[in-house]
């Protein structure tokens, strides 16, 4: 039951939570720097990020 | 007006295919063990996530100011949604069975058949265990979704409404069950289901980070592109990489 929470909750791979926790961390570090283009152009950062993390959990099963 | 609709969509998708998976469990429980126990069973799950769905909702996510609000939302939703992209890439690229509840159903009746009969009088534990995990599984992941589409701009309205849907929709497909289910195209609904869920993630996550998108909820629109886009190359790839 633990074991199926566990992958309900984080999937069959870690490569996901852990692109998505790099992504969430670089996020929060770009926006405590504010650089002038995060807050208008930042959301491509993020959605870099997910596309990413979907492309190295593909390659990694 | 956009993220109300997708909010909408998202959920009915996403609550109807799992209900779907836990309804295959509960009528293969029902078909083997006795309709009783199963919807003893069921019921008491039901009970449960009503219960969970109390406490993500008024008691933990209202109290979450907005941005942090967001970004937990966002990450939950990337989380689920990114999952259900690579498992809908994997099937269409012929790198994973297809999604189906009636083959599921039809596992769980052998898988259940196998079993000891029930008790001749009393109750049929393992019938309600099974019946009543399968649907607190499903019925988990139910709830945390709807929590965190709930969670947006929109409100729980459009969650709240593609939920009612889904139910109306399963119980239908429940009354006629079998050839329903055969006809679903469970494997790309389920790989829509990625698309909006993570769209949503995505936007969520920026703007908790405090990131205005250009648009505004048109946003998601765009995301929703750029990941179809994305995961269809990475079907194209990983089907002509597929062993013969």
């Amino acid at each position: 039951m633990i074991a199926q929470l566990r992958k309900l909750v984080l999937g069959d791979t870690w490569t996901l939570p852990l692109g998505v926790a790099v992504t969430l961390l670089a996020g929060l570090a770009l926006d405590a720097a504010g650089p002038g283009w995060w807050h208008r152009a930042g959301g491509f950062v993020v959605l870099g990020g997910a596309l990413a993390t979907l492309a190295a959990s593909l390659r990694r099963r | 007006m956009t993220a109300f609709l997708l909010t909408l969509v998202g959920a009915a998708l996403a609550v109807g295919l799992e209900l779907l998976e836990a309804m295959a469990i509960v009528l293969a429980v029902a078909a083997e063990r006795g309709r009783r126990d199963a919807m003893i069973g069921a019921a008491g799950a039901v009970g449960l996530l009503a219960l969970a769905g109390f406490v993500i909702g008024p008691v933990v996510l209202a109290r979450i100011p907005l941005e942090p609000l967001q970004v937990v939302v966002g990450v939950a939703l990337l989380l689920f949604g990114l999952e259900w992209l690579r498992k809908g890439v994997l099937r269409l690229a012929g790198r994973r069975a297809p999604s189906s509840s009636l083959a599921e159903y039809l596992e769980e009746r052998a898988a259940l058949h196998a079993l000891e009969p029930p008790p001749p009088d009393g109750p049929d534990w393992a019938a309600r265990i099974v019946a009543g995990k399968g649907v607190l599984l499903e019925g988990l992941e139910v709830v945390l979704i709807v929590a965190a589409l709930g969670a947006g701009a929109e409100g729980l309205a459009p969650a709240l409404l593609g939920t009612a849907v889904a139910v109306i929709a399963v119980i239908a497909i429940g009354v006629v069950v079998h050839r329903p289910l055969a006809r679903l195209p469970e494997s790309h609904l389920k790989y829509a289901v990625g698309v909006v869920l993570s769209a949503f993630g995505v936007f969520f996550l920026a703007e908790g980070l405090g990131v205005e998108w250009p648009g505004g909820d048109a946003g998601l629109l765009y995301i929703g592109a750029a990941l179809v886009a994305a995961s269809q190359v990475e079907v194209l790839t990983l089907a002509r990489e597929a062993p013969a």
